[in-house]
């Protein structure tokens, strides 16, 4: 027996040595690659007592700052718009970690990213802590015009400059107030986070880029620039034919709105968001595996490369029910014009737009507009970038116009409501949800900006679960809050 | 060995520990304003105390039990106290866990002295091996029974009498090793022939009843009470003494079989072990992996010499005070920390064992053995499924996690090591004393 409990023993001697040499991989070899994983909130935790730069809009409101608190944590986070900017500062919280700009831009915030440059280097010497305060391209003006338009309905609206990629308004509907859960009454913010993800409205997700919803008739968009650029579709040819209804080789058919008639050249189908003959586009002209290529142009499919954190993809189908969709033209009819298996995030759509807007490339998304150190004094400015180019310029200029038709003869001649003198363009989009009672979303899609220029504003809106369904309801729901949005951007400084 | 010196170490060694501890507990406890709070005398009493008073027990009750067991414990027990404090009122809502666990700890070293007490002799405890065994089995089901049985964080393995909640896994595993020595013992010679199957000898089948029966309850444990921790510790415990008693390697490579065996049925037919070990190989992004993954950011966090006590986060871990009390060592005390624990439980196992080597009756080696082998795998398995070297397994890390029953039921093992390591250096003392009188005469 003296001999087995001798091996016991060095086997037990084995198991621990094995411990010890993981302790050792996890505290030493492979801690770097540890501290960097996405999901570590530890650095949001050990920042919290810390000093940090303010957020601020384009317009100079403050609207996330720390103040100082009388407890063991010396500074709160305070959000003085509540929750107006609550998904884009997201929120900076003890349990809860952090969220938003707050974690993307952490490491300015803090100063950690920050060099001392050579004129600094006095400030070695000296105990002050060196934070950045991260300038945003969102305008405070425009946040609030987007939340008073929309009300108190679901949905979300998107602006942003087609020529940067700067987001102006992000805005949905309904909000939080991050004041709730950065509070340091941690058992308060643990309720508070409870109700809210309990909330079966998810006023804590950010729709307007972590929801994907169906784009309807707003995705017929996509559809013709497959058919220009892949399907030989001109302004002029083909004309397709006037019907009710478009029936596919095979699948069920595709009938337009309240049974009405439509048909003719893409200005007029667009004008009109004729399912039928877009239904007959896809089919024909484009085929679903090109259509899907076009859309994955435009950033379906892929993450988004916003500077805000988890990034809801947009998405088109590789198939429907496993069958190629050579085979399935009755699918490739439904998702020509955006039913079916289509998603996209209204953020996503405020992209289509402003390719369109912008000869064809659509500009890297973000919401940092700079850096500033605590003198004031600029140390990180965000360059534009493409990030993808789904047309080109000669497409963009036949689609420039022919949504800017859909404004002045179709159905979003509300969307240059108050705006006169400017060049509008637009697409409506009704996403048809359930029959009983008939409810929908309401879409439309945008852009604005002076005559002769490239558009300043490109916006995209939602309002989700409206009552009805008709082809009006984006035209008569949406399209106002887009105009009011982009009126607010287009007008002169100090008005509005 | 001089018999007073291991008494004189283990105070000296005792009194080290102790002012460790003490620092330790200084360190969490102050606050930043120098206010000094009401409750640290009564938890300094406990913690300078406990010790004191199981010593003074061993003193009077084992006098020439090992010198290193107690105050190994009395140290992983109180850096255990030093830590379940400091999380608990780092918390939103303290749950008064430090209150609760010096209770424990009192009842743990009441229950230590207890045993001491009563346990006059351990090859005694022989006599009950049925009743013991019985009793095993019966507090490893219990959990199953209506009514009484709950299952917190997907275990079945709480008890609930009115308002007690324990562990009977813990009671079980001692009741079990006094049972598998006491059986053991009287079986090893028959349990020791092999049939030679060609050129492999292999123990009679008939003979493979009881390991076959112990698998079986194991398997139990393993599927209706959802503990992989327990239903392991249980079935390793068998197997080990099994192969030390007939010191026939082939019941550990059948047992090893079947084992596995089992395993990758269970892993086949029950989604929560597939769960735990597709968590296991791959925790990130995985709602299940959250612990694992939290505990590994604590440890990167640690890094050689810890974040220091009270200067790290190990709050993200879920149920971190119990089960992942290592990880929250790690992060805070650093490589050196953890590094300090696997020491502390390695001498542990060293003590353990030698005390079976030292002594001259099978019962008492096997007993030791056994033990030993409980207090030092379950160290393992938690530890090791708190790093990621081992699938997760739902057991206390002894002496050092919060929770009464398991607290309770290791201070009596230890109780019950001390006393065998007492009895085998008292009988040695008087072998070498009739031997020199012999010599003499």
């Amino acid at each position: 027996m003296r001999k087995q409990i001798r091996n016991l023993g060095v086997f037990l001697v084995l198991c621990y040595t094995a411990l010890f040499l993981q302790v050792n991989r996890l505290t030493i070899l492979e801690a770097e690659q540890l501290q960097d994983k996405p999901e570590n909130t530890r650095a949001v935790l050990r920042d919290f007592s810390s000093p940090r730069g303010d957020i601020v809009t384009a317009d100079d409101v403050v609207i996330a700052t720390s103040v100082p608190s009388d407890d063991r944590y010396e500074l709160l986070r305070t959000y003085p718009e509540g929750p107006l900017f609550a998904h884009v500062t997201g929120y900076f919280a003890f349990e809860l970690g952090a969220t938003g700009v707050e974690r993307t831009y952490n490491d300015y915030l803090t100063g950690d990213a920050i060099d001392f440059s050579l004129d600094r280097l006095g400030d070695l010497f000296v105990d002050r802590d060196i934070v950045g305060d991260v300038i945003l391209s969102l305008r405070a003006d425009v946040q609030r015009v987007a939340r008073d338009a929309l009300g108190e309905r679901e949905g979300s609206v998107v602006a942003l400059d087609p020529r940067t990629g700067e987001i102006l308004a992000l805005w949905s509907y309904p909000s939080y107030d991050p004041n709730a859960l950065a509070t340091h009454d941690f058992a308060a913010a643990e309720d508070t986070a409870s109700l809210l993800n309990a909330d079966p409205e998810k006023p804590l997700l950010a729709r307007s880029y972590r929801e994907n919803f169906f784009p309807g008739s707003t995705f017929k968009v996509v559809t013709a620039t497959a058919g220009i650029e892949r399907g030989g579709v001109t302004p002029d040819s083909p004309s397709y034919p006037v019907e009710t209804a478009y029936q596919p080789p095979s699948g069920s058919s595709v009938p337009n709105f309240g049974g009405s008639s439509c048909g003719g050249t893409l200005f007029e189908i667009l004008q009109r968001s004729c399912n039928s003959s877009f239904a007959r586009m896809g089919v024909e002209q484009i085929g679903g595996d090109t259509l899907r290529q076009v859309a994955e142009g435009f950033g379906f499919n892929q993450d988004v490369p916003i500077d805000l954190p988890q990034p809801q993809r947009s998405t088109f189908p590789a198939d429907v029910d496993g069958t190629p969709f050579s085979q399935n033209p009755g699918i490739v009819a439904q998702l020509s014009i955006g039913q079916n298996d289509v998603r996209a995030t209204p953020l996503q759509m405020a992209l289509v737009a402003a390719a369109v807007a912008n000869d064809g490339r659509i500009m890297t998304p973000h919401v940092m507009r700079e850096v500033r150190d605590d003198q004031g004094d600029t140390v990180e400015t965000y360059d534009p970038e493409v990030w993808a180019t789904p047309m080109s310029p000669g497409t963009a200029q036949i689609l420039r116009e022919a949504m800017i038709s859909v404004v002045e003869d179709g159905t979003a001649s509300r969307l240059d409501d108050g705006l006169e003198g400017f060049v509008v363009g637009g697409k409506t989009g009704t996403a048809q949800l359930g029959t009983d009672p008939p409810s929908s979303h309401a879409w439309i899609i945008g852009f604005a900006g002076p005559e002769g220029e490239t558009p300043h504003v490109a916006v995209a809106v939602i309002v989700e679960g409206q009552p009805g369904a008709s082809e009006q309801t984006g035209g008569q729901v949406a399209a106002p809050i887009a105009a009011a949005v982009m009126r607010q951007v287009l007008a002169p400084e100090g008005e509005g | 060995m001089n018999l007073a010196a291991r008494r004189t170490t283990e105070l000296g060694l005792l009194v080290l520990g102790t002012m460790f501890v003490v620092g330790a507990y200084l360190l969490a406890t102050l606050p930043e304003d120098s206010k000094i709070p009401t409750t640290v005398g009564p938890f300094l009493g406990i913690i300078v105390g406990l010790p004191l008073a199981a010593h003074v027990a061993v003193r009077r009750l084992a006098p020439q039990a090992d010198g290193m067991l107690l105050p190994l414990a009395s140290l992983l027990n109180g850096l255990g106290y030093v830590f379940v404090v400091r999380l608990d009122e780092a918390k939103a809502r303290p749950a008064g866990l430090a209150g609760l666990q010096s209770v424990w700890m009192i009842l743990g070293v009441g229950a230590f002295i207890a045993t001491l007490v009563s346990v006059r002799d351990a090859r005694k405890l022989e006599r009950y091996r049925y009743t013991a065994g019985l009793a095993g089995i019966v507090l490893l089901l219990l959990p199953l029974m209506p009514v009484i049985g709950s299952t917190k964080n997907g275990s079945r393995i709480w008890v609930e009498l009115g308002p007690v909640n324990f562990q009977p896994g813990e009671f079980a595993k001692l009741a079990l090793a006094v049972f598998f020595a006491g059986y053991l013992v009287e079986k090893r010679e028959l349990l020791a022939i092999n049939r030679a199957f060609g050129p492999i000898s292999l123990p009679d089948p008939k003979h493979l009843g009881p390991v076959l029966i112990a698998w079986a309850v194991a398997l139990v444990v393993m599927v209706l009470e959802r503990d992989l921790g327990s239903s392991l510790l249980f079935f390793t415990l068998f197997l080990v003494l099994l192969w030390v008693a007939t010191e026939r390697a082939s019941y550990l490579a059948v047992g090893v079989l079947l084992f596995a065996g089992g395993a990758f049925l269970a892993f086949n037919i029950f989604s929560h072990v597939q769960e735990r070990v597709d968590t296991w190989l791959d925790p990130w992004g995985k709602e299940k992996g959250y612990q694992v993954v939290q505990a590994a950011f604590a440890f990167a966090d640690g890094g050689l010499t810890g974040t220091g006590l009270n200067l790290g986060v190990p709050l993200n871990i879920p149920v971190v005070e119990s089960d992942f009390i290592f990880a929250a060592i790690g992060e805070e005390l650093g490589l050196l920390g953890a590094t300090g624990v696997l020491v502390g439980f390695l001498l542990m196992i060293g003590a353990g064992l030698r005390t079976a080597q030292q002594t001259d009756n099978d019962y008492e080696r096997l007993l030791a053995t056994g033990l030993t082998t409980l207090l030092g795998f379950q160290a393992f398995i938690i530890m090791g499924g708190v790093v990621r070297l081992l699938p997760l397994t739902g057991v206390t890390l002894p002496f050092i996690s919060y929770g009464g029953s398991s607290l309770l039921a290791n201070w009596v093992l230890l109780a019950l090591l001390l006393r065998i390591s007492h009895d085998a250096a008292e009988r040695q003392t008087e072998r070498m004393a009739s031997a020199q009188l012999t010599e003499v005469g």
